[in-house]
């Protein structure tokens, strides 16, 4: 498909060889962790597309590795593999943030299936990611007093009252306007407002 | 106690009695003398002779106080006769009268101490006897008493229980009607031997024999056999106690115990099922997994199949097809209830098959197992199932006991010891026990689980004992949590090989 990197991390050698190999014969590129230690080593989010994770393990458990990549700023999807009986845990996993949970012996179809959601979301992840770096490296050309300009019209404030808060002259105002909107590469003020709204403007 | 009649008693220990029946006997003895008067015709001697028994009555019965009284109301009489000239009396007759007759009161009185001395001796005796007779009653054992010729002297109540004789049935006839063939026949021999050489082959020793009832039914006996001997009479006591209830007791505690052990050998299997139901769930996965992948493989291809790739995957599954089936053999092996069976084991690998399965789900829960298996470790004579529940039950404890704890580590070690014997530990890093709970740690229905019936130790240190072997608890000594020892015997590598 591409290479887009799964990681399959279970202790149980045979279940971590088995998926490893199902998931190749569907095509996916595959790389098998015995923990979620090994598998943090070995981890770079920018090839890892999706992660298989079982739920019950010694030292850190499928739960506390999820809890653990989000704490650090990691969206990559993550999917929980239980056992018989492992709901409650499979559903904390959820809240956190798992985008799937498949009960073992799992269906073919079904792990195909969610591994190919999770690339698909993670994909999605990242091109808004390259779209909100975009976004941020465009806003650092701006200057000082077309920031100020922009910021006031992603609040929503005519000219005029923009003119008055900066103490400059509406003309001016339009003229900071055009400028914004030909290095942000808007083609309306809607598309301006939205870039402005994908990137946190108040952080930079 | 009350042998003698009240009235006698009356004039015999009350001092109004004594003195009233004294003065009853001297008026008696005056009433004779006047009613003889015409045949005695006032013969002094005679007169005197019929007044005499009056004195020794009086002292016989009353006592040297009585018999003075009688002699001092005599002399008074006997001097009313002589004044009234009925008697010729002298002074000096009736002073010597009196003299003999204080030597008779001071001999009746004697009498009368001795008599009352016997009747004492008499009384203490009967009691002491009613004693025994009530002790050997009680104590459950039989008693027979024999003669040195072997005939029953005595027959306790017990052992008329016991053979099924009454006393009278028995007493004055052989002993040997108490043993069965062919052991009847030779009881007068072994007496015959026993008083010749004075050799002791039962008495003071004890030993347990065959006894037979009346009604033919035979019984094991635990045997004790004194002397005894009574003015230079020998006879010999048999003390016996029924073993075929104690046997009987026996045979069902074991058998109780065994149903124990299958019992909590079964609530153990309910606490694993659902361990290793997930323990199941690993290799059926894979197994799919594989053929899923094959099965993806061939239909992807289009007639161009990677061979090795297909071939690795089914192997593969095989192998997880029989890591299933061993989970399962292990399980029934488990279950099965096994007949007692001791066999040469080896000591490192029953503990590695126990904690095989006692050790599911351990890694999930976090804990980390480290065995110290020495390779010296000598094999033990034992029965492999039971040692493994044990083994079992200290490992499912330690994990259990670390639930809470914030480190968690199982340690099962084995050893050689001195003495021919192999210890085999278990420790933990979880709460440890209190004082109290280490106090009756091994007795039944004590536990701090939940859903414990808290017959586990108590079983486990029945089955350790069983192989003549110890168990006990004691502080990790690397600091919290506890260790469970147990030692076994071992089997010399000489012997082993002998074995097996």
């Amino acid at each position: 498909m591409d290479n887009t990197l799964i990681d399959i991390i279970d202790d149980d050698e045979a279940v971590r060889d088995s998926l490893g190999f199902l998931l190749a014969t569907a095509g996916f590129n595959v790389k098998c962790h015995a923990s979620p230690q090994a598998f943090l080593e070995a981890f770079d989010p920018a090839t890892s597309g999706c992660i298989v994770t079982d739920i019950r393990m010694p030292e850190m458990n499928g739960i506390e590795l999820l809890r653990h990549l989000r704490e650090n700023g990691n969206l990559t999807p993550v999917i929980v593999i239980t056992g018989h009986g492992d709901v409650p845990l499979a559903v904390e996993a959820m809240k956190l943030g798992a985008i799937d949970f498949i009960e073992k012996p799992f269906n073919e179809d079904q792990i195909v299936q969610a591994v190919t959601a999770g690339v698909g979301e993670s994909r999605e992840n990242a091109r808004r990611d390259q779209q909100r770096q975009e976004i941020v490296s465009r806003l650092a050309e701006l200057s000082g007093r077309e920031r100020e300009v922009l910021e006031g019209l992603v609040e929503g404030k005519p000219n005029k009252v923009i003119a008055g808060d900066l103490g400059i002259s509406p003309r001016t105002v339009e003229i900071y306007r055009a400028n914004v909107m030909q290095k942000m590469r808007a083609t309306s003020l809607s598309e301006l407002v939205r870039m402005a709204l994908l990137v946190d403007l108040s952080g930079h | 106690m009350n042998s003698a009649p009240s009235p006698l008693r009356f004039f015999q220990e009350s001092a109004f009695g004594r003195y009233l029946f004294a003065m009853i006997a001297v008026a008696l003895a005056a009433v004779i003398t006047i009613a003889f008067d015409t045949i005695i015709s006032n013969d002094t001697q005679v007169t005197l002779l019929l007044l005499v028994p009056a004195i020794l009555v009086a002292s016989v019965f009353g006592g040297l106080g009585p018999g003075i009284a009688a002699i001092i109301a005599l002399t008074a009489l006997l001097h009313l006769m002589a004044y009234r000239e009925w008697l010729a009396t002298s002074h000096e007759q009736i002073i010597i009268f009196a003299i003999v007759g204080l030597g008779m009161a001071w001999f009746g009185a004697a009498l009368r101490e001795s008599r009352l001395d016997a009747e004492l001796q008499r009384q203490a005796l009967q009691a002491r006897e009613a004693r025994l007779q009530a002790v050997l009653d009680t104590v459950p054992d039989a008693m027979v008493i024999i003669d040195e010729r072997g005939i029953i002297q005595s027959f306790s109540s017990t052992a008329q229980r016991m053979f099924g004789y009454r006393d009278h049935e028995v007493i004055g006839r052989n002993v040997s009607i108490l043993m069965p063939q062919p052991y009847k026949q030779s009881h007068d021999g072994y007496l015959a031997r026993y008083l010749t050489t004075g050799e002791k082959r039962i008495i003071g020793i004890g030993r347990v024999v065959v006894g037979e009832r009346r009604d033919g039914a035979t019984l094991p006996i635990e045997l004790a056999v004194g002397e005894i001997n009574v003015e230079g009479e020998r006879a010999f006591i048999g003390f016996m106690r029924d073993l075929s209830e104690r046997q009987e007791a026996e045979a069902r505690l074991q058998e109780l115990q065994s149903e124990l052990i299958h019992m909590s050998r079964f609530t153990a299997m309910g606490e694993m099922a659902s361990t290793l139901a997930h323990e199941l769930n690993q290799p059926l996965s894979a197994i799919s997994n594989y053929l899923r992948g094959v099965n993806r493989l061939v239909t992807t291809s289009q007639g161009n199949v990677n061979t090795q790739m297909v071939l690795d995957a089914l192997d593969k599954a095989a192998a997880q097809a029989l890591r299933a089936g061993e989970i399962i053999r292990r399980l029934r092996d488990f279950v099965t209830r096994g007949e007692t069976d001791h066999q040469v084991e080896n000591v490192n690998k029953l503990i590695e098959e126990a904690s095989a399965l006692a050790l599911v789900g351990a890694k999930e829960q976090g804990v980390r197992v480290r065995f110290d298996l020495s390779p010296d470790t000598d094999r033990v004579l034992a029965d492999k199932v039971q040692i493994q529940q044990v083994l079992l039950n200290l490992m499912r404890n330690a994990l259990e006991a670390m639930d809470e704890s914030p480190e968690r580590e199982l340690v099962v070690s084995s050893r050689p010891m001195p003495g021919g014997r192999v210890e085999i530990s278990v420790s933990d890093t979880g709460t440890g026990l209190s004082p109290e709970m280490a106090a009756k740690l091994f007795q039944p229905f004590q536990t701090t689980k939940k859903h414990g019936m808290g017959v586990g130790l108590s079983i486990s240190r029945t089955i350790i004992e069983a192989h003549g072997g110890r168990i006990w608890a004691e502080p990790n000594p690397n600091g919290r949590g506890t260790v469970f020892r147990m030692t076994l015997a071992s089997v010399g590598r000489e012997e082993a090989n002998g074995h097996g």
